[in-house]
């Protein structure tokens, strides 16, 4: 009488990825992650830098040349993107992926600031020009890319789409960010653990979850140490350098996109980061540059 | 460039207000922006939760969860009847990682379903030994008040067990017992939680020991349960005292009183100290015979065997006796790291028939004691 949890572990968006869920018998189980996995998939083509068919490969090859049309849900991400860099004060950027023409996480060398002048200048979302559903990114060689929140929008909507076809416990993990879709059968919380930033196989803390979305940041994910300091690949749109105050940020929010969005803004709010999230009324565990973690619990409503 | 002064509350709200906007993001299309906080809610209830541990048990059984301050919160886990043990802790996933850990084994199955203010949950349990085969179905439930300081409980729970023992005294024999329960639990100050069940069984078939000699119990029995408890956080200590009283009454007309109290003080530096006390009295069933002999038959016959009736009531099993008990620990329990917790309890246990309060009892029944010393070590994954 009761569902069996039924697991499919799946690679995608350059991450581990896994889908849970419970259903009567494994047949249904595997059509319902299918057509999740699928939607997962369908995201990460989209919305690849990597696929020159993709739309904001179109965008971006437009740049300084001509407008681009966009479909409704792109100029939906558009419009949250839009509001992201007005809720952070301009830190999260999603004009910034330029950046990554001069930080290669694959060999330990710093970039001088000569070559970050010229890709910072083409770091400006307020330069990037929108009307009737259409995007023009005006100066030659801007960019714009999802990956800020992509993953994170992608585990919600497989998440929605389980529970619209009646998926009631489990829940999508892209990348160790998760949206839960609802208890274990037996009514008993997923207990999810809290990666130790220094550790690989190590945890710093646990929390049980039956709802809403876990979402962490983190200096550990892609970094290169130059002269004993660690340079992550999170980067500030002003400086074009990696933030450095905090190893990892972990926020616990109704959506991944909103826990994702969180836990990066405090990243790039550095040092600011904390009264930040102390006063957004989310649950958070976050862990500083000296190792001190920080927590708190949620205590009330905030989007009343 | 529009920088925002709003304060971060705000912004979270707002952000949240924009992601609700992407589409299929959430599973109903209509859902206003509150759903959020409602699953806010929901996590909050979580996360109280997480470092409670959590029992399971085949008889009906209701957990309640009130959040009472902002620090802590108290878990109380009800049962009718019986308590199987503490279910493990473990991890399913790691956030920020990409690796996994492995699942439990599954127990018995329960289908929970939430909603806005309350729970509903259907189980199903069935052990067996080589002996003895038991089914059993539940439903239970939970609804809460607006502001979720009052918890109302009910519970039913029916029981099938087929005892077939190996000496065949009895052969494909039947128990049935039907339970239903009703508590309410209440919020009575931030530092104060207050909880009353009640609990009654009605029980049909073979209650016999078939392993006994002589034991032949009345086909029916009624049970009737009151209990009470009372948690009470110490603002002046940081610690947190659990008391409670539960009455027992039933048709073979045993009547017990227990009265429990306990005491967790965290002394700092991850230790705490938990002492507690439990005393215990209940007066014999009408048909429970002291194990004094029949003077011509000798032992195990009862007094007057050769000339009674052969169907008659009688047992000498010992929980069927009258007698008072104490119970008294002491637990010291230390935290190390974050992962690893050590206690260490002992436990003396003295059962006396002198020492029923209530009632006549057995008086020449031996006593009964026990110590338990107990070390335990836990490592959360």
């Amino acid at each position: 009488m009761v569902d069996e949890v039924y697991r499919f572990p799946f690679d995608a968006m350059a991450s581990r990825c896994e889908i849970r869920l419970a259903a009567p018998d494994g047949h249904a189980a595997e059509e319902l992650a299918l057509a999740a996995i699928a939607e997962v998939r369908r995201i990460e083509r989209t919305y690849s830098r990597y696929r020159a068919d993709s739309i904001v490969s179109r965008i971006n090859a437009a740049a300084g040349r001509y407008r681009v049309e966009c479909d409704a849900e792109t100029a939906q991400l558009l419009d949250y993107a839009d509001h992201l860099y007005r809720a952070s004060g301009g830190l999260f950027d999603i004009t910034s992926g330029v950046l990554r023409r001069a930080w290669d996480f694959r060999q330990p060398r710093v970039p001088h600031a000569r070559e970050l002048a010229p890709l910072l200048a083409l770091v400006d979302w307020t330069a990037v020009q929108r009307d009737d559903g259409a995007v023009y990114l005006p100066r030659a060689g801007m960019e714009i890319d999802f990956g800020g929140f992509g993953k994170e929008y992608a585990a919600d909507r497989a998440c929605a789409l389980l529970q619209e076809r009646g998926v009631r416990h489990g829940y999508v993990n892209l990348g160790g960010d998760m949206r839960f879709i609802g208890p274990q059968p037996d009514g008993r919380l997923w207990s999810i653990g809290i990666q130790d930033p220094r550790k690989p196989d190590g945890i710093v803390a646990s929390i049980a979850v039956s709802h809403g979305a876990l979402t962490t940041s983190g200096d550990y994910e892609r970094f290169i140490d130059v002269d004993g300091r660690r340079y992550c690949h999170v980067l500030d749109p002003r400086t074009g350098m990696p933030v450095s105050h905090w190893r990892s940020v972990s926020v616990l929010a109704p959506l991944a996109v909103l826990g994702g969005s969180v836990s990066t803004i405090v990243m790039l709010k550095e040092d600011e980061g904390l009264s930040f999230l102390a006063s957004s009324g989310l649950a958070y565990f976050a862990i500083d540059s000296t190792g001190q973690a920080h927590h708190h619990s949620i205590s009330g409503d905030y989007a009343s | 460039m529009t920088t925002s002064k709003q304060a971060p509350q705000d912004l979270a709200a707002s952000l949240l207000a924009a992601a609700l906007l992407l589409p299929g993001v959430q599973a109903l299309a209509d859902e206003p922006p509150q759903e959020g906080s409602i699953s806010l809610r929901y996590l909050d209830y979580a996360d109280r939760q997480s470092g409670l541990d959590r029992i399971r048990a085949h008889s009906p059984s209701i957990s309640v969860t009130a959040p009472v301050a902002s620090d802590w919160s108290i878990e109380g886990t009800l049962t009718a009847d019986d308590v199987s043990g503490a279910s493990p802790r473990y991890h399913t996933a790691i956030s920020g990682a990409s690796h996994m850990q492995d699942e439990r084994k599954a127990g018995d199955v329960a289908v929970t379903r939430y909603f806005r203010r309350g729970t509903l949950t259907a189980g199903a349990a069935y052990s067996t030994e080589h002996d003895y085969v038991s089914r059993a179905l539940s439903l239970s439930g939970t609804v809460s008040s607006e502001d979720n300081n009052t918890t109302w409980a009910f519970g039913l729970a029916g029981s099938r067990d087929r005892i077939d023992p190996v000496n065949h005294v009895v052969v494909d024999e039947h128990k049935r017992t039907l339970s239903v329960l009703a508590g309410v639990t209440r919020v009575l100050t931030p530092n104060d939680i207050g909880q009353l069940t009640l609990t009654r069984t009605n029980g049909d078939g073979y209650f016999n020991d078939p392993y006994k000699l002589f034991d032949n119990r009345p086909r029916s029995r009624r049970q009737n349960t009151v209990l009470l408890r009372w948690n009470h956080y110490i603002d002046s200590t940081g610690g947190t005292s659990r008391l409670s009283y539960r009455y027992y009454s039933d048709s073979f007309r045993i009547r017990a009183h227990t009265l429990s109290g306990e005491y967790v003080q965290p002394l700092g530096g991850g230790w705490s100290i938990v002492p507690e006390l439990r005393l215990y009295t209940q007066s014999a069933a009408y048909f429970y015979y002291d194990p004094v002999y029949d003077g011509t038959l000798g032992p195990p016959f009862p007094p007057g065997f050769a000339s009674a009736d052969p169907n008659r009531l009688s047992s000498p099993d010992q929980r069927l006796s009258g007698f008072g008990a104490v119970t008294a620990g002491l637990k010291v329990v230390r935290e190390i790291g974050k992962l690893w917790t050590v206690d260490v309890k002992v436990e003396g246990y003295e059962q006396r028939g002198n020492w029923r309060l209530f009632h006549d009892g057995s008086p020449g029944l031996a006593p009964l004691h026990a110590r338990i010393f107990q070390v335990g070590l836990t490592r959360r994954w």
